[in-house]
């Protein structure tokens, strides 16, 4: 910014120190390191600001200055790859200045590509890494929209707004999210419940199939989704970008902006805030009544960040309001038939954008505290503290006025504290040494005047991991890792004495009984798991170019509160679930494998996986309940042992400098052992097939894409009989909530032009047109198949700056 | 040594964290099921003066028949209650027929043909009857069930038939039917 003032100062002070001339023998010396793995930079310059002294670096990394006279100066070192540092010196004696400087931070390209900018956690697993911005480009269902790009991960929906990520076919809570270091802790158990993150707040997100990533934990057999902030340049500089994007699907949209303000003294800060807001949806022939959403959030980062040490404090509120559509709100089994056997949903209304029940409100707030130090030795210490706030209220059409109370409304307080020592080396060896500890309290609240689906409890966790790796040459990398929890859940719960005995609870845990009132009964289950899990693979680089990578994982999950204690209707499948008490944990063991290649033009990406999991807890309908509002079929947590198995494949291939075509394909076999039947709800063979032009002269680019999904033909049959009265006679239907739909393929076009730049500002306007061919089809993985079509066609326009 | 008082603030912080939580939480309250209905309780007055009541209790159950004469007016009277706590029984009938725009009784007969129509003192909105007061009439004898609804927001208050209807269930329990002659 003004640095032609500094400059100026500083010939001035050599020119000062010129005329008062002193003893000018003093010399600078020292070394510049890599800030990740401690290697000798080699070529680096380093010159003293103002003056014609300066000194490259060797192949040792060394560098020399001689010939100073004492005084104040600015040293700068430069490297074509990393990020430039400043350092003032006040030189009276000769010294030794090392550096450790980070290399510098490439804009990434494409969405899907193997990791450059951020450390990769496990080197034997195959990870993926989406930029954020890249991933606005999908539109403003951000993250769901991009996922569709990552073969093996796929994402379950209840609707429209309500998403989540899925990978290798699991889902909820075993697939793990980390922001900023730290683990989301929402209410994931549900189907319908979807991550509480805005997304826009982070620059990465980095994809890890598989629990490969002990230091998050050793209960994600799925895999993990890691959103991280990127490390701040060591440079005054104010940056911002802001991005709008308005669809007409919905008739809505979404403004986000974000403002960052970094020093070369490393003290940064950032502010950013995401707003949107949708009317009803429509599907190709009608209108999704009820089905919008509000949403708005801002997130606050500040710190300082002096790469041998820094530290940094986040603050993020979030904050949603989400529409179910009307017609997916049934009383029991015999509407959830005439919904099945109707074409359209059964309430069609005018359009609004009004948020109507039943409908989710759901409010994060999340602070954290990091702190890092780097030793000379490359052995980083980190801590953190982070304290997270989970507000979920879901309501119901209700009679009597109680529209406006909620149905579910339950409070979960999380407190998180980690520490660890990581790049503890010895000769080939490296280790990571940390500790986790965690205490969370679930509070539902009975002014619901509705029995808790969730009861309250505390729950307790603390994990001890240890991760190595042996690196023999550049084409050898062996891991490996291990992690113990012991997980502690304290609950109060009632039960009704009817269902307390029915499951033959009164006599398995009568330690837990407290009291009796009425017709219920105060229990206090305690309940205590101690899970081990492991990892260990190799990465192997034959001839260099093609990488082998192989890794074996074991993982234990405790269950969760809603596997344990889920007790009520869950309206929007009309079912009455019932967790169970006698669960025990999950232990999954899991092999992947990913071959990879770059030729010329082709890359290409295989990667298998095979893995068989005991007592997986999953559930299932047991048997039709008679209640006042009709008969419902009981759901019921169960574990048996499956075998899941499946194939990812990913390639690029540049047809000419202009055109490029990738291709993605995903597939997963999953099968119940114990009772020899498929899996409920996983992906069916998925596949995208992406042209891009990308033109040399011009500032356009134009893509293509074409999303196919087979049938899924391997279901469970949950299907049940339920007698209704047709013509006056009482005849026998089946209620088939299992059948999937038929394939779909699916459209999208994408035309990008990049304004002129002027000064710093970048701009860009991107036009979309998703479902380009206005397809009716419905999707196996979104719940709302059973009462309405997919999305329709949806144009979007995106106006994108960065200043 | 830096690193040392770094473990030691994050001592520190646990047991101050732990310390909160040291005690344990108080006793969750009990929730007071305010919609719950756990009764459907239906008076058939005959115009003969014999008079049935038939109380469908959420939990026996109670397979209790209904016992009518073919061609003879009944005055059937339904109420819905939730006696979960017994000394303080709540009428969610009150409710319904507050909230009688969106509202409908609705009975389905399967087997037998039973007249319903709404009574002289039914509660109405707007011309319709809820059918909280009803007459019945059936045509012939048989043996059957009657499908009692409460139907929250009817998309068709006029329909014939439960799919036509729309809306969802608050009540919906079958109750065995004689008719003789």
């Amino acid at each position: 910014m003004n640095r032609p003032l500094i400059q100026i100062f500083f010939l001035f002070l050599s020119w000062f120190n010129l005329i008062y001339g002193q003893t000018c023998n003093l010399s600078i010396d020292g070394k510049i390191s890599d800030l990740h793995d401690g290697s000798p930079i080699i070529g680096a310059l380093i010159k003293i600001e103002g003056t014609n002294f300066f000194s490259q670096t060797f192949f040792d990394g060394t560098y020399q200055i001689e010939g100073l006279c004492p005084g104040k100066y600015q040293l700068i070192i430069q490297h074509p790859e990393c990020t430039p540092v400043k350092k003032k010196i006040n030189l009276q004696a000769s010294h030794v200045n090392n550096f450790y400087l980070e290399h510098h931070i490439n804009e990434l390209e494409e969405i899907i590509l193997s990791d450059k900018r951020i450390s990769k956690l496990r080197k034997s697993v195959q990870e993926v890494s989406l930029n954020i911005s890249e991933i606005n480009k999908y539109g403003s269902n951000t993250l769901v929209e991009a996922l569709t790009y990552i073969s093996g991960a796929s994402v379950l929906k209840t609707g429209n707004g309500i998403a989540k990520p899925a990978i290798h076919g699991m889902y909820g809570s075993r697939v793990g999210i980390v922001t900023d270091d730290f683990r989301q802790h929402d209410q994931e158990w549900g189907p319908d419940h979807a991550p509480n993150i805005d997304f826009n707040s982070f620059e990465t997100i980095q994809l890890i199939k598989g629990a490969a990533a002990l230091k998050y934990g050793g209960d994600i057999p799925g895999g993990l989704i890691i959103l991280s902030s990127s490390r701040k340049e060591l440079k005054d500089s104010l940056f911002g970008n802001s991005n709008l994007i308005l669809e007409s699907n919905g008739k809505g949209g979404k403004i986000t902006s974000m403002l960052e303000r970094t020093y070369s003294n490393g003290f940064f800060f950032s502010g950013q805030f995401t707003a949107k807001q949708f009317g009803d949806f429509h599907a190709p022939n009608y209108l999704l009544s009820n089905t919008g959403l509000k949403e708005a959030d801002f997130s606050i980062k500040f710190g300082k960040d002096k790469i041998v040490n820094g530290w940094k404090f986040n603050y993020s509120s979030y904050n949603i309001e989400t529409a179910i559509l009307t017609g997916a709100h049934i009383g029991n089994v015999e509407d959830l038939y005439y919904s099945l056997n109707s074409n359209k949903p059964r309430v069609i209304e005018d359009f609004t954008y009004n948020v109507n029940a039943p409908k989710q409100v759901g409010r994060h707030q999340k602070i954290s505290f990091n702190y890092f130090n780097l030793f000379e030795s490359q052995t980083k210490f980190e801590w953190g503290y982070n304290f997270q706030v989970n507000d979920r209220k879901e309501f119901d059409v209700r009679r009597g006025g109680r529209t406006e109370i909620p149905a579910i409304d339950l409070q979960l307080k999380t407190h998180n504290l980690i520490g660890s020592f990581s790049g503890i080396n010895f000769k080939n060896w490296n280790f990571e040494l940390g500790i986790n500890g965690l205490i969370q309290d679930n509070f539902s609240d009975p002014s619901t005047g509705i029995k808790r689906l969730i009861p309250d409890y505390l729950k307790y966790e603390a994990g001890l991991y240890v991760l190595g790796n042996f690196q023999m040459s550049n084409s050898f990398l062996w891991e490996w890792g291990l992690r113990v929890d012991k997980i502690i859940i304290d609950a109060k719960k009632y039960y009704d004495l009817s269902v307390w005995k029915e499951r033959n609870y009164h006599e398995l845990f009568s330690a837990f009984e407290m009291q009796k009132i009425g017709n219920q009964i105060l229990t206090n289950p305690k309940l205590n798991y101690l899970n081990f899990s492991a990892q260990t693979g190799v990465s192997l680089k034959i001839r260099d170019r093609f990488k082998l990578n192989a890794s074996y994982i074991l993982s234990q999950r405790a269950p969760n509160a809603s596997e344990l204690f889920s007790d009520g209707l869950h309206h929007s499948i009309a079912a009455i679930e019932y967790g169970s008490l006698s669960l025990k944990k999950e232990i999954s063991n899991k092999l992947l494998f990913s071959f990879s290649k770059e030729e010329g033009s082709l890359i290409w990406s295989f990667e298998p996986f095979i893995s068989k999991t005991f007592d997986y807890i999953y559930i299932e309908p047991t048997k039709l309940k008679q209640t006042i509002r009709g008969a419902f079929p009981v759901w019921e947590y169960n574990s048996t042992d499956v075998f899941l198995t499946g194939v990812d494949l990913n390639s690029s291939f540049y047809i000419n400098s202009q055109l490029k075509f990738d291709l993605g394909i995903s597939y997963i076999y999953a099968q119940d052992l114990l009772n020899k039947k498929p899996l409920i709800l996983m992906p069916p063979l998925k596949t995208f097939q992406r042209f891009r032009f990308t033109p040399k002269k011009g500032r356009w680019d134009f893509e293509i894409v074409n999303h196919l999904n087979a049938r899924q033909n391997r279901f469970p049959n949950s299907n049940f009989q339920f007698n209704i009265i047709e013509d006056s006679q009482l005849i026998s239907k089946t209620v088939d909530i299992s059948t999937p739909p038929p394939g779909f393929q699916r459209l999208d076009v994408y035309f990008s032009i990049n304004l002129k730049n002027r000064n710093k500002l970048k701009s860009q306007i991107r036009i979309i047109a998703q479902n380009l061919t206005n397809s009716e089809y419905r999707d196996y993985l979104n719940r709302m198949r059973f009462y309405s079509a997919d999305l329709a066609r949806n144009l979007q326009v995106q106006l994108n700056f960065k200043y | 040594m830096k690193n040392i008082q770094n473990l030691f603030k994050m001592k520190v912080m646990v047991l101050a964290i732990l310390l909160i939580y040291s005690c344990n939480k108080d006793d969750p309250d009990a929730v007071n099921q305010q919609e719950f209905i756990s009764n459907v309780v239906l008076v058939i007055d005959s115009s003969d003066g014999s008079k049935q009541t038939i109380d469908w209790d959420i939990s026996e159950q109670n397979n209790q028949t209904i016992n009518l004469k073919a061609i003879r007016d009944y005055n059937v009277e339904i109420s819905f209650l939730n006696t979960s706590d017994p000394s303080d029984v709540d009428n969610i009938t009150l409710e319904v027929i507050q909230e009688a725009d969106e509202h409908q009784v609705f009975y389905d007969f399967a087997e037998v043909s039973v007249n319903v129509n709404s009574a002289t003192n039914d509660t109405k909105d707007t011309g319709r009857g809820v059918l909280i007061k009803s007459v019945w009439n059936a045509s012939s004898s048989g043996t059957g069930i009657v499908r009692v609804y409460l139907i929250h927001q009817p998309t068709d208050f006029s329909a014939t038939t439960r799919e036509g209807m729309g809306g969802f269930n608050d009540v919906a329990i079958d109750i065995p039917i004689t008719i003789t002659d």
